[in-house]
């Protein structure tokens, strides 16, 4: 007794010493609306550059799904500086490597780089942001790309399509009805235009969180800074200006009544001829509106059943329940309770389902939380000759007892545990803080959640669990899938 | 905590900066210097030296124990240290493995342990737990007598799969030919020495290598000196063990002239080169980092190195060649190659010593130099995130007595290296007219080698480095090996010696419509097991089935004249006429009766071990498929097949071996069966043999 107690204190005492463990940062918005956050630590002599646009697939038109992941992979085709193809090339000749990502709320570019190289990578971000190449053998070249991707990420999975499956079944109303993959048609359909149109939507001042974190100098890096991104119009004026650089003379004056030549885009705020400046002066005070969704109302009401026939040799089960979004109060006790769930090879699921009843090959499950609505999902794979039906069993029966029962205390330090591992980690490198920085600011109300996140997870308890799990695991508000392998469709027969 | 907010409109950035040039790229500032701090050193009274390397960034620590002995002639038992290292992890005389593994993956901690150290990485909070873990398993390892057979006989496999894996005979032969016998490097696991290792010599030698006499234990992250101490005194205080083997072990041996090392992979349609010497120089030297950048530019440095534009992109003879340099305390050397088609062999080593010639007598680039360094720099800066780097730097400065700021001072080191420091050095080190050439490959290629060799002899190596023991020449003709083979699989039936035995066999054989084998096979590599049903009806019928999982993998059926074959995440696809003519070669339940009728090209090319059995070797050509099959020297029985298969230029090769022969139905058949790819090796054991049973069709034919 005298020891658990002791070894309860010591472990308050050492969670309180990592929540000590500020991440200091600084933050400041730019004229044209850019939202810079700075994260200085000269442990390594390397640099994250990195840019999080606020847009993902829940931005698109729903005829033209796919758009946001597919300009992750059109802006590494060059700028107007930079040739086709040259951007890696430029990054890896200067002993740095990169990469992008697309969800349903963002799509996020970064460089890491010696720290030497700080000014290129802020250049390159901003080429990219003022007038990368959208063009249409750029998007020729990308579209072969992504569907080359989809082919070998989603089609030739099999259960791949689960998320498309139940996202569409969940949300009717919100765009999270459909998946950043989105459709290889609607690229197809699309034209140049349309590609060009998102681009000036999306790709601009107001909607983007540039975070650099790593060996730098703050002054300098806030003045190199201002030289690439600072000098990029605002408003509509930054459209103004791609316009200036890729209509002709007469198409130009067409649009605008100014004389192309009159503009000096070297210097383009303020600039010389009045004419002129009277134009970007409108332009700069005209606001871009970027088109989002509201946060999703429309709840689940009842239990959807369905079947998917899938190229699959072992059937599966999915299940699906509404979940709030990732902001919400409730939802790092719902994390907390998915990983007694599921998080590791020890967890409940694993343990009953695969381990001890053996009748399902894999079975896991997880809290996915988006910016507007989140959905919890439980998934089994069929060991052989065992039902879905006894699946769904012992999923409820695992899933009423986290209804019924506080979990253990064990389990309660196991997860905790994990936690602090796993907020470690992803601090443990200038790459994972200038991610995290960025996503708190747009996701999570502010970059400081990155020093306060920990404490909240600390701060559920296991009566939270409980209630959680009591409240979003609905059994009569779920969808549950059938995956059956093809050759059991009766429309195939 | 300090934190700025500024406010929004604080800057006017398009009113502070006038003209802004966009096609004008940034220049690189100045190369950082590295924030390392310098370590803290101390020694225990039981002999550890302590480097401690204080980094309060993120509230992890770790600690690595790397033992001081320097590595030891192995002799008989090469390959010893290697199976112990496995070894380590295998539980403890207070904690099973299983247990073991728990209690790790309760505090999220990481531990892990080799042939001369074990590491251990957590949050700083559960630093006594892992400390506890790791001080069990370095002072308590016991293991098990399952254990060690389990990891013998993965390593038997693995050992087999080496005859069929031409890079890793390649390196064998490179380090056979640049540290001959008597240096610890040329010494090559085989299976005479792997069958010598038992756990007494395993435990013996991991008493006497794991001592804290001389030992280094490293140590960083969020920890300061006097906890450091405190934790060092707790868990390692009472450690005790004999004096560290130390050992000069010199250097590799240097030619005069070059010199051709020829292993032979039958059938190959590539040969793997490597053009090797010793380099005598050691990790301290000044001179490493100059040769690590003259090497990213001959080799190590992506498409843009020398080698990768001549071989590649000029000559299209390769998808890749590399080259490599091996610096150690104990010996170092050049290597540099890769997989060449069978014809442009000779003209790869040509090419490949043009290159050593070339940068030998000439500067390299300004162009070269500079992004040699530039990507150099950048790997080492990213690198330096990691906390293993900033451990195995804090080691090599005290081990290798280097100054205490070399990696601070790197890039700056790095930055100053000039065109005539490299050229220096290449000439110091390098040499296009005293190399070890070795090739594995066709023999077919063995002709155009000549012309590279000093005194144009040609030396012959096995696949483990030793001197290839030439192929004793058969006593017996093919025909004569096949019908003393018929007799051994049908004891009974030819034990009379009648005239008419053919006949008798015939007959006897006549009578066997159908046969099932069903086989449970296990391997290292795959997570379940498997199993596999292959069937025969005759006069030709075939399937064979490999499931596991509940799914099945693959399934193929021919019956002669059409056939198809499926496996998972292949595809389905029909056998080609080809395919058909190659499989009715081997026709019936005992295909080698019927060679003599089907058309099988066959001969008799020697005697040669087979797994420590002298076999009278059979090479058969069915028009597909050249296959070897060794037929046991004393009983007759067959002991093993080595198939390749070739489509376009690769080759897969496939080493069956066949043991423990039973009898059934008056046939001896083996039980244990052991396939071999490359890839994966695997251990089957028959479950079932059933002659004449009902066989559904149905499920081969899917």
């Amino acid at each position: 007794m005298k020891y658990i107690l002791l070894s309860g204190i010591l472990s308050i005492l050492a969670s309180n010493v990592i929540g000590q463990r500020e991440i200091e940062y600084l933050e400041y918005d730019l004229d044209n609306g850019i939202h810079v956050i700075l994260h200085e630590e000269h442990a390594t002599p390397i640099v994250a550059v990195s840019v999080l646009y606020h847009v993902g697939s829940k931005n698109e038109q729903p005829d033209r799904t796919g758009f946001a992941h597919f300009f992750e992979h059109l802006l590494f085709e060059g700028s107007e500086n930079i040739d086709r193809g040259e951007y890696s090339e430029l990054v890896e000749k200067n002993g740095g490597a990169l990469n992008a990502n697309t969800s349903q709320d963002r799509t996020y570019y970064y460089e890491i780089l010696p720290s030497n190289q700080l000014e290129l990578g802020i250049w390159l971000e901003s080429e990219r942001m003022l007038h990368a190449k959208v063009d249409i053998e750029g998007i020729e070249t990308q579209r072969s790309v992504v569907k080359e991707e989809k082919r070998q990420r989603v089609d030739n999975q099999p259960y791949a399509s689960f998320i498309t499956e139940t996202f569409s079944r969940m949300f009717k109303e919100h765009p999270y009805n459909w998946v950043p993959i989105g459709s290889m048609e609607h690229l197809d359909a699309a034209q140049e235009e349309d590609y060009v149109n998102f681009y000036r939507t999306f790709y601009v001042p107001a909607n983007a969180t540039l975070s650099i974190a790593g060996d730098i100098d703050i002054e300098q890096t806030k003045a190199w800074i201002d030289k690439y991104f600072g000098s990029i119009p605002k408003g509509e004026a930054i459209n103004l200006y791609r316009d200036a650089e890729n209509l002709s003379p007469d198409e130009f004056k067409k649009k605008y009544n100014v004389e192309l030549d009159a503009l000096d885009l070297k210097k383009f705020s303020p600039q010389r001829d009045p004419q002129a400046n009277e134009l970007v002066k409108k332009y700069s005070a005209m606001p871009i509106e970027i088109p989002r969704p509201e946060k999703a109302t429309e709840q689940l009401n009842s239990v959807i059943k369905d079947v998917v026939y899938d190229n699959i040799q072992l059937p599966a089960l999915f299940m699906a329940y509404r979940f709030p979004d990732q902001s919400h109060p409730d939802f790092h006790a719902l994390e907390m309770m998915n990983d007694v769930l599921s998080g590791g090879a020890s967890s409940r699921i694993n343990k009953n389902l695969v381990e001890k009843q053996q009748i399902a090959q894999f079975a896991f499950s997880f809290a996915y939380g988006l910016e507007d609505a989140g959905m919890g999902i439980f998934a089994a794979i069929a060991a052989q000759g065992k039902d879905l039906d006894s699946i769904q069993m012992a999923f409820d029966e695992q899933i009423d007892r986290i209804k019924n029962e506080l979990i253990s205390k064990e389990e309660f330090e196991k997860i905790r545990n994990q936690y602090e591992n796993q907020f470690v980690s992803t601090n443990s490198t200038i790459a994972g803080i200038a991610e995290s920085l960025a996503d708190n600011h747009v996701y999570a109300g502010g970059a400081e959640k990155i020093n306060t996140e920990l404490d909240e997870y600390l701060a559920v308890t296991r009566e939270d669990i409980q209630r959680v799990a009591k409240k979003y695991l609905t059994q009569d508000a779920r969808i549950i899938l059938h995956y059956l392998p093809m050759e059991e469709n009766p429309d195939n027969k | 905590m300090k934190k700025y907010i500024i406010a929004l409109g604080l800057f006017v950035p398009t009113l502070l900066f006038g003209q802004i040039d966009r096609s004008i790229r940034p220049e690189a500032a100045p190369a950082p210097t590295i924030n390392i701090k310098d370590s803290e050193v101390f020694k225990t009274d039981n002999g550890i030296t302590v480097i401690l390397s204080e980094n309060h960034k993120i509230p992890r620590v770790s600690f690595n124990l790397v033992v001081g002995s320097d590595p030891v002639l192995e002799k008989e038992k090469t390959g010893l240290s290697d199976i112990a290292g496995t070894l380590i992890m295998s539980g403890t005389s207070n904690r099973t493995k299983d247990v073991l593994d728990n209690e790790i993956d309760n505090i999220g901690a990481t531990l892990s342990a080799d042939n001369n150290s074990i590491y251990m990485s957590s949050l700083t909070k559960h630093m006594d737990k892992g400390l506890t873990l790791m001080s069990d398993v370095l002072m308590n390892a016991n293991f098990p007598e399952s254990e060690v057979d389990r990891i013998i006989k993965q390593n038997e496999s693995n050992l087999t799969s080496t005859k069929s894996d031409a890079g890793s005979m390649a390196q064998n032969a490179t380090a056979a030919a640049n540290f001959p016998k008597g240096h610890p490097y040329g010494e090559i696991m085989t299976f005479e020495t792997l069958a010598n290792i038992d756990r007494s010599s395993i435990v013996d030698y991991y008493k006497t290598t794991f001592s804290p006499k001389g030992s280094y234990l490293v140590v960083v992250g969020d920890i300061t000196l006097e906890e450091t101490k405190k934790m060092v005194e707790k868990y390692f205080g009472s450690w005790t063990g004999p004096q560290p083997n130390q050992t000069d072990w010199g250097t590799g041996k240097f030619n005069s002239g070059n010199r051709v090392i020829f292993v032979e992979k039958p059938g190959a349609v590539q040969s793997v080169i490597y053009v090797s010497f010793p380099m005598n120089i050691t990790p301290s030297h000044p001179d490493y980092l100059k040769l690590k950048v003259l090497n990213n530019i001959m080799g190590a440095g992506g498409f843009a190195s020398r080698l990768m534009q001549n071989l590649r992109e000029d000559k299209a003879y390769t998808y890749g060649c590399y080259s490599s340099i091996n610096v150690t305390e104990d010996g170092s050397w050049f290597s540099a190659g890769g997989n060449f088609r069978n014809e442009v062999t000779d003209s790869a080593i040509t090419q490949i010593l043009f290159e050593l010639e070339q940068i030998v007598d000439d500067y390299v680039t300004d162009k070269e130099l500079s992004l040699a360094k530039s990507s150099m720099a950048g790997s080492f800066g990213r690198s330096l995130e990691r906390p293993s780097t900033i451990a195995r730097f804090a080691l090599s400065i005290i081990r290798n007595d280097l100054p205490k700021d070399y990696y601070q001072t790197y890039l700056q080191q790095l930055e100053g290296v000039t065109k005539q420091d490299l050229l220096e050095v290449a000439q110091k080190y390098w040499t296009a007219s005293n190399c070890n050439i070795v090739v594995v490959g066709n023999e077919e290629v063995v002709p155009d080698l000549g012309k590279f060799d000093a005194d144009g002899k040609i030396e012959r190596l096995d696949a483990f480095g030793n001197p290839k023991v030439e192929k004793i020449p058969s006593d017996l003709t093919a025909d004569e090996v096949l019908n003393n083979y018929l007799s051994a699989v049908l004891p009974n039936i030819s034990a009379s010696k009648s005239k008419k035995l053919a006949k008798k066999r015939k007959k006897f054989l006549s009578g066997i419509e159908s046969m099932e084998v069903v086989i449970e096979m296990t391997s290292a590599q795959i997570p379940f097991p498997i199993t596999t049903k292959s069937i025969w009806m005759a006069p030709n019928i075939r399937g064979q089935l490999m499931e596991g999982q509940g799914m099945t993998f693959s399934s193929s059926y021919s019956d002669g004249k059409t056939g198809q074959q499926q496996a998972m995440g292949v595809g389905k696809s029909e056998m080609t006429p080809e395919e058909i003519a190659a499989s009715n070669k081997s026709m019936g339940i005992i295909p080698e009766f019927n060679y003599t009728s089907t058309g099988m090209e066959y001969e008799v090319i020697g005697i040669e071990n087979f797994n420590g059995r002298d076999c009278y070797v059979l090479k058969l050509n069915d028009g597909k498929t050249v296959s070897f099959e060794y037929f046991d020297k004393e009983t007759f029985l067959k002991a093993g097949t080595v198939s390749i298969e070739t489509e376009g230029e690769e080759t897969q090769e496939v080493t069956s071996t066949y043991e423990d022969y039973v009898l059934v139905n008056e046939i001896m058949f083996p039980s244990t069966i052991k396939v071999s790819t490359g890839e994966a090796n695997l251990e089957g054991k028959v479950v079932s043999r059933t002659i004449n049973a009902e066989i559904d069709l149905a499920p081969y034919k899917k």
